[in-house]
Parts: C-alpha cells; structure tokens; sequence
C-alpha cells in the first residue's frame, strides 16, 4: 500500500511538468494578452508596447516558460497581472468557498442519489424505477444554469423562503473567517445563528450544481446494486434468513458502492474546476469563477497557476479515492 | 409496462406545470436565462480598462434641469415630502466587481472608483451629479488659470486622514512626489497618472510641487494645461496619507501591501472596514468626517458585493433583504424593474457615445477613400430607431462626439453637420461618387464578441441592424467579428477594419479627451485608427491646443468638430444611458454621468 502511494506521488512531477507545458502553450495560443485587457480603449500602438515591456511579455516565448518554471521550484507561482496579488494566496483565499460548495453538492447528491439508486434498483421495472430513470434523465438534462436561476426564482423571490446568493449574509455582524470554511468557521465560533444563515446560503447552490452527480450517482448505484443483489452471496444470505435490512447493508450496499466511490472521486474534482456556472449565479467567490475570469483577461499567472493547482487537487482527490477503494475492497488491497 | 410509462411522465409532467402554471408570476424571471451566457453578458474583469467599464452615464443633475424624457425619477429621494435623511443603518450595494486594485492610483475602472472615492479624496472633485463643475474638497480654494503654468492649492484647515494624521501640504507634496516617481512596473496600472501628467518623471507635465506653507501648495507646470483641475479630480489623483503610502510600501511592487489590502490612509466619509476579493468591501462610516454633518455621512456601514452576472444581479435586488440597491441593469431589465412597485429605477444619463469607426486606408482604393460614400453611410444610419430597442428606450443620438451633459456641447457642436436619416440622399451620393446598383461599394463591418458597454450593450444587435439600413442604401456588407479585448481592439485601432463599433467614455470633462485623443496627430502622424487627415485639420488642432480659456478653446474645437464631421471621419451613433435600481427605502442616491458617485449623502427610510 505505501509503494502503491509513494509510487503516485512521484508520477506526479512528471504530470505536472507536463500540464504547465501543456497549459503555456494553450494560453499563449489564445490570441490577445493581458496588455490589450488592461488598456482596452486605450491602447495605442506605444501604450501597447510599453505595457508588454512592463509586464515581461515581450521575452520571447521559452524565456517565458523557463521564468515561470523557476518561479514554481522556488515556490513562486506569480502575481496577477492585473491586480498584482500574488496567486497563491489568491487561490488559498478563494478554495475554500469552491471546496464547501462541493462537499455540500456532494452530500446532496449522496444522500439523495444513492438510497434513490438502490430503491430503483430493488424495484427495477415497476413504476417506481420508470419515474426514477425520467427523473436522473432531467436531472442531467437541465442546464444548470437555467436551474439556478430557476430555483432562485421559487426560492427566493417567488417565495422567499432561502437567500438568492452569497455564502452568507453580509449584513450580519459575522463570525471570525479562521478557516474560510464557514460551515467550520461558524461551529468554531459557536455561532449557531452564523451557522443555520450559512447552510441556508448552501442550500440552492448545492442544489443547482448537485443535480447532474446526483443523476449519474443514481444510475450507478442502481446498476450496481441490481448486479450485486442476483450475485450467489446475497442468495445465500436470503436463504440463511438474515432480515432484509441486514443484507441491504451488508452485503448489497458494501459490495455495490465500491463502482459509486469512484464515480464520487471523480466527481468531486470536477465540482471543484467546474462550478463555474453556479458560482456566477450565486455570486459565490470561489476559484471556477476566478480562473474563468483569468481567461477572459487573458491574466497568464492566474490562468497557468490556477489550473496547476486545481490539477494537483484533482490528482490527490484521486489518489485519495483510489486508496480509498482499496480500503474498502479487501480483494484489490490484498492484490 | 407502456401504461406506467406513461402514468410516471404524466406525474413529472404535472408537477412540473404545477410549479410554475397557476403561480403565474407578475414579474418574468429576471432575464433571460438563454440569453445571458455567463462572462458574456458582463464584461469580462477588465480590471484596467480606464474609465469606460461602469464609468456611468449622465445623472440629471439638478442645475441644468435636464429631467429626462423618459421620466425615470432623477436620483432617488428627489420625490418631495422624502422627508428628513436618517441617520443608521446597513446598505448592501450590488456592483459588478470589486476594485482592481485597492491603490486608488493604480485603477482606472467604474467599479474600483466606486469603492475608492467613498474612502479617498482628492484636492478638488466633480460637484454631485455634474460633468464639468469643479468644487474644493481637501482644497477650500486654488488659484489658477487654464492658460498659465502655476496652480495654488488652500488646504482645508482641520481635516485628518482615518489614521489620525493631519491633512497638510507637506502630504499633497509627498502625493505628487509619489505620482511622479512611480517604479517602471507600476506605471501600466497608473494609467491615468500617466495620461492626465503625460508620463512620469521628466516626460511628467509636473515641474515642481512644493508647499509653499504648512496648507498651501504650490504646483508649477511646464507648459499650460487647460484640463489640469478636470484631470486631477479623478480618484485616481486621490490625497493618501504618507504615513500609511510608507507602513504599506506603497512604491514596492512586490512587498507592497496597499493595493491589496485595505488601508487608514484616506480622508473621505467612509473608512475601510474590511475587503474580501471576490465577495464585499465593507466600509463604516467616518465620524470624524470633516464635512457638514447634515450632508451626510448617514449609513453606518456600506457594503459592496459583487454580482458579475446581471441577471443574478436583479435577483439579488428583488429578493428580500440583502442587496437593497445594483448598478448597471440590462436594457432588457429596464421594464421589469419599472412595473415592479417594490423596486424604483434610477436613470443616469450617459457621458458616453458608440461611434462606427470608419478606416479609409484598410482596404486599398477602397469604396470608403471617397468622403461622399462616407457621407452616404451616415445618411444611411436611422440612429434614433436604435435607441428603443437595444438601449431601452434610454439614450440619445450622438450628433457630435460630445455628449449633451457636457459642459461644451453647446459651444462644440454649434453649426456642426449632422447626418439625419435620409436613404436616398445617401444613395444619391453614393451614385455622384460613381457607385450604384450594378456596382455596389463592398465594405466590411466587424464587430466585438464578449462584451458589453453602456454605449454598447449589444454588438451584434447593433451591427446587425445597421447593416441592413447600410444595405437599404446600396452597399454590400461582409461582416466578421472578433474578441473584444484580445483580437478586436488590437485590429480595430491599427487600421484593419473598414469599418467597426467602438466608444468612448469620457475621462473628465475636456474636448481635447474627446477629439483630441481620438484625430490629433501622434508622434507627428495621424492616428491610424481613423487615418483622418483632411485639410485643415492639423492647423485647427494647433490653435485648440494652445487655447486655454473656456470661449476660446471651446470655439477651436468646434472648428475641429466642424471639420472632422464634414469629412465623415466617423459617425457618432448614440449616446447610451444607463441606470441603477434601489429598494424604496434608499434615498438620496445622486447618479452622476461620469460615475463620480458619492454615498454620503445615502440614508434608509425606516418609514416605507
């Protein structure tokens, strides 16, 4: 197990030795730089000149590469060229906000798509599991755009019954941000009230960006569980006349889950690059929409550093899960 | 089997059409969600595109009793029997970004001068709501002359900067020093020190800044400035404590903390609080502000929260509680927000103007060389018929560059041409200067993608529409499009383009920042975005740049102006207008065209 992990950290270097290669080259593809954003209107042919000059931008290309590469071995992965924070923190500060959106689209998707998965399973091909199939088949048709703005249209102005955006509401004297993770923040504080004003914020966001890994968690449980209920052990089981509760959980779920907990890793790193749409709707400051942004202005630092970060999480999110998986099936970890 | 199919459809169906059939809203959902591709909508986190992001339109400003003709309420609280301002209270105002930079030298877009100037002032501002007033702010008064080299500043006694230090000229000197003196890297983001002084260090405007006593400042220029006061009542030109420019390092690019962290280093009505990128800049008011107290400040906290997205933007507002006030509602909103009784629509009107750039030289010996087919494009353009559907309803047709909010219009477009609408005019000159049916001019028109601005909220619309008036008239028209800021600008203003959308909006109140900026000569040439050089241009610049008083100089331009227009260098579209919309409550909201827009004077009624 250790080789097994020590083995995919090193093949991290050369992945991410790769993606910077791969992201430079990208982005210096695009046409336009950070100069034309940041004179817009303004730019003449000198002004142009002189901002690129400023900016390091008239090196040529591999020069480029090779300041960033030695920026990162020194720890140094820029500042932004337009606002001059330096990414990293930059990054730190907004994670968090990205990170909680995930985990909270996650667990509705997990606690909603999985015993949704297994009923539909276990009733597959009565009227319950047609419903469910219609049901995941919307879930991952809708734009989540367009569910957003739906669900803030009920929720919170129709009927107002959650807020329309944020992580939470900026009028309240609030508790200190240890974490930037409110939920922890505001436990730590023993704000109960901070804490039930920031669940609230979680709510239509998790809802929005949770739907499609809710839709495609359902289906994989209820496919794995209707392969692990006609396996010979839950016949034996049946027939030894253990409750059915007993081998729903033990049996089944155990065996059937092993599928979903991959799907859920991979999910989970999506969620954290992805949630670009729902972060713009709900005005959530979280790092889909900065990197975003960082593209559109053409912002090289964020762009390159930004996404090596977002890639490195992936990769251990990945690693934790495939560890994970073999935790949880003795077959793989006795291999 | 088929039946249960079709029983659990019917259920989701039902359900579905249960939501959202009976409970038929008075109100559609805040835009089309269709329509709004995210990023697009908004322009993109221009963080220095100077002045023209959200660098507001005209507000009515009280004095030129100029009421809109739509009727929008000029500024909120301007309705009588508003009743007395009270003091307290929370605002949480939606804007579409937070500020670039936290240095107020340092940025030159709407949404970060939103922020700053509520914390930063400079030595003299805008009068509320107004273009071209100039009043004392840490100046009680100066003496100068437009057409002289020396400018004397009386500090006003008594003003301390939020970290407890004095306001005085030993200060303003260490501000202008620091101006001059910024390091190479910095100097791209200085943008407007670098336009307003034209440049830095010896190639700055600045001769000496001394103080002549403990609050009297003594400028010294190298050559007169007609624009200098204008120039430097923009925030950017804001006084700073030097204790605080010094704590925070102000002149290190990489050690520095004040442009990213908030400061005690101003002198205006609210003090920094906190700042959270991406999601609030919190500020409180100063108590010890040093203006007329029945003025202002009333909130008790002020909080900027940025929603990128306009249609999340309105959400924001109509949802209750929260976001009590946003800027920049989408022309398509402008219904929505007028039949909602809980929400009140506030009209700024515009300091902008879109114009089609026209390039004679991008194409050789082509169609647009002959100053009677540019003339024909221009008869051939009915401007007014855009303003309701892509402004809507709020804007105005450009006749000059120069908006009418202006302190200049009058004088600078006096006996200009103007182009009215009339298509067979156009194709009558189009026939003179040996086009016609047979022989159509072949011109190409491009237009920006990812990009709005108030002149311009929809491109393509516009280009779309104008195309088919330009086709009306006998052209044939290829079209091609381009990324805004990347590919778009780059092409436009280097003579690629036959004929494209751009704007201005203005940076302060000053002919030279219209016309001048855009036909006088650079380095000796003319500038090849337009390539207008027609006689007697140059000679007309001259005078203007050595006119200095106000008659004078507003007489050269309107030569200038005369000039430009006959020879159809350019056609001035439409003047946009944007607006702003507040929860009843909000009072004393005074939109200014140029965005200088203060929330002193804001106060909640705990009445409605």
């Amino acid at each position: 197990m250790t080789r097994f992990i020590v083995r995919r950290l090193l093949l991290l270097i050369p992945i991410l030795i790769g993606l910077t290669l791969l992201i430079f080259v990208f982005i210096h593809l695009l046409p336009g730089d950070p100069a034309t954003t940041i004179l817009g209107e303004r730019a003449t042919p000198e002004n142009y000149a002189r901002v690129r000059a400023a900016l390091g931008l008239d090196l040529p290309l591999h020069e480029q590469y090779l300041r960033y590469m030695g920026g990162l071995l020194r720890g140094d992965l820029g500042r932004s060229f337009i606002t001059n924070r330096d990414v990293v923190a930059d990054f730190a500060q907004r994670f968090p906000a990205t990170i909680e959106l995930a985990l909270a689209a996650m667990l509705f998707a997990v606690t909603v798509g999985i015993p949704l998965g297994m009923i539909t399973a276990k009733r597959r091909a009565t009227w319950v599991d047609q419903l469910g199939t219609v049901g995941s088949l919307i879930g991952i048709s809708i734009p989540i755009f367009f569910l957003g703005l739906m669900l803030k249209y009920l929720f919170a102005i129709q009927f107002p019954v959650l807020p329309s955006e944020g992580r939470i509401d900026l009028a309240m004297q609030t508790f200190p941000r240890t974490t930037n993770l409110l939920v922890i923040d505001a436990l730590i504080a023993l704000d109960f009230r901070g804490l039930l004003d920031v669940a609230r914020h979680l709510v239509l966001p998790a809802i929005a960006l949770g739907t499609i890994p809710l839709a495609i968690i359902m289906r994989i449980t209820r496919a794995s569980v209707i392969d692990v209920i006609n396996e010979d052990y839950v016949r034996t089981a049946r027939a030894k006349g253990l409750p059915e509760r007993m081998i729903d959980g033990r049996h089944v779920l155990r065996n059937a889950l092993l599928p979903v907990v991959t799907v859920i890793g991979l999910q989970i790193g999506l969620l954290l690059g992805g949630a670009i749409l729902t972060e713009t709707i709900f005005a959530w400051p979280g790092v889909g929409r900065w990197i975003y942004d960082a593209v559109t202005t053409r912002d090289y630092a964020v762009i390159q550093s930004g996404v090596l970060l977002l890639a490195l999480i992936f990769v251990v999110v990945n690693l934790v899960v495939d560890v994970s998986y073999a935790l949880l099936n003795p077959r793989i970890r006795h291999s | 089997m088929t039946s249960r199919l079709w029983l659990s459809l019917l259920a989701v169906f039902a359900l579905v059409v249960g939501a959202c059939g009976t409970q038929v809203p008075a109100s559609p959902p805040a835009g089309t969600p269709g329509a709004q591709t995210p990023g697009a909508g908004e322009t993109p986190g221009t963080g220095q595109t100077p002045g023209t992001e959200q660098t507001p339109g005209t507000g009515a400003t009280p004095d030129t009793g100029a009421t809109p003709d739509t009727g929008a309420t000029p500024g909120t609280g301007a309705t009588p029997g508003a009743g007395e301002p009270q003091t307290g209270g929370t605002l949480v105002f939606g804007g579409s970004r937070l500020a670039a930079s936290l240095d107020p030298a340092l940025t030159s877009d709407g949404e970060s001068f939103r922020i700053l100037q509520q914390v930063y002032e400079p030595l003299v501002d805008l009068a509320e709501g107004s273009v071209s007033e100039i009043v004392g702010v840490l100046a009680e008064s100066w003496e100068g002359e437009p057409a002289g080299t020396t400018w004397t500043f009386n500090l006003r006694e008594g003003v301390t900067f939020h970290d407890g230090t004095p306001l005085n000229a030993e200060a303003v000197v260490a501000n202008f020093e620091r101006w001059n003196t910024f390091p190479e890297e910095m100097q791209p983001n200085a943008y407007y020190i670098g336009a307003v002084f034209g440049g830095f260090g010896e190639n700055s405007i600045i001769e000496s800044v001394e103080a002549t006593d403990d609050m009297t400042v003594t400028v010294t220029l190298r050559r007169p400035k007609a624009d200098f006061l204008q120039g430097i009542a923009l925030t950017p030109f804001s006084i700073v404590s030097p204790a605080v420019l010094e704590e925070m390092n102000a002149a290190d690019p990489v050690a520095g903390t004040f442009s990213t962290e908030p400061s005690q280093g101003g002198t205006g009505p609210f003090r920094w609080d906190s700042y959270t990128p991406d999601e609030s800049a919190q500020l409180v008011r100063n108590e010890d502000y040093w203006g007329d107290p029945s003025e202002g400040p009333f909130l008790d906290r002020l909080i900027i929260q940025p929603i990128p997205n306009p249609s999340a933007r309105l959400q924001a507002l109509q949802a209750p509680g929260g976001v009590a006030g946003i800027d920049l509602v989408a022309p398509t909103e402008y219904e929505i927000v007028e039949n909602d009784p809980n929400l009140e629509l506030v009209e700024r009107l515009s300091y902008n103007t879109l114009y089609l750039g026209i390039n004679p030289t991008a194409t050789e010996d082509g169609p647009l060389s002959d100053v009677r087919v540019r003339q024909a494009v221009a008869h051939a353009l009915n401007r007014e018929a855009l303003i309701e559907p892509f402004y809507g309803g709020r804007g105005s047709v450009a006749d000059i560059f120069m908006p009418p909010t202006s302190g200049w219009y009058e004088q600078v477009s006096a006996g200009v041409p103007t182009y009215e609408y009339n298509v067979d005019r156009a194709r009558e000159l189009l026939a003179d200067a040996g086009y016609g049916p047979d022989n159509p001019p072949q011109v190409q028109f491009w237009y920006p993608t990812e990009v709005t601005r108030p002149y311009m909220p929809d491109p393509q619309g516009l280009a779309e529409a104008t195309i088919t008036m330009l086709e009306e008239a006998g052209f044939e028209v290829t079209t091609g499009s381009a990324i805004w800021g990347t590919e778009y600008i780059p092409a436009a203003t280097t003579a690629q383009y036959d004929m494209y959308w751009l704007g201005w909006t203005g940076d302060y109140d000053d002919p030279w920042n219209w016309y001048g900026y855009h036909f006088d000569l650079r380095n000796g040439e003319p500038n090849q975005q337009f390539n207008c050089d027609p006689e007697g241009l140059r000679e007309a610049f001259e005078t203007a740049n050595t006119s200095y008083e106000f008659d004078e100089r507003a007489a050269a331009f309107n030569e200038v102006a005369r000039i430009i227009h006959e020879n159809a260098c350019f056609v001035t579209m439409v003047h946009g207008d944007t607006a702003l919309a507040f929860e009843p409550h909000v009072e004393g909201y005074v939109p200014a065209p140029t965005g200088s827009e203060s929330f002193k004077g804001v106060w909640l009624s705990q009445d409605q």
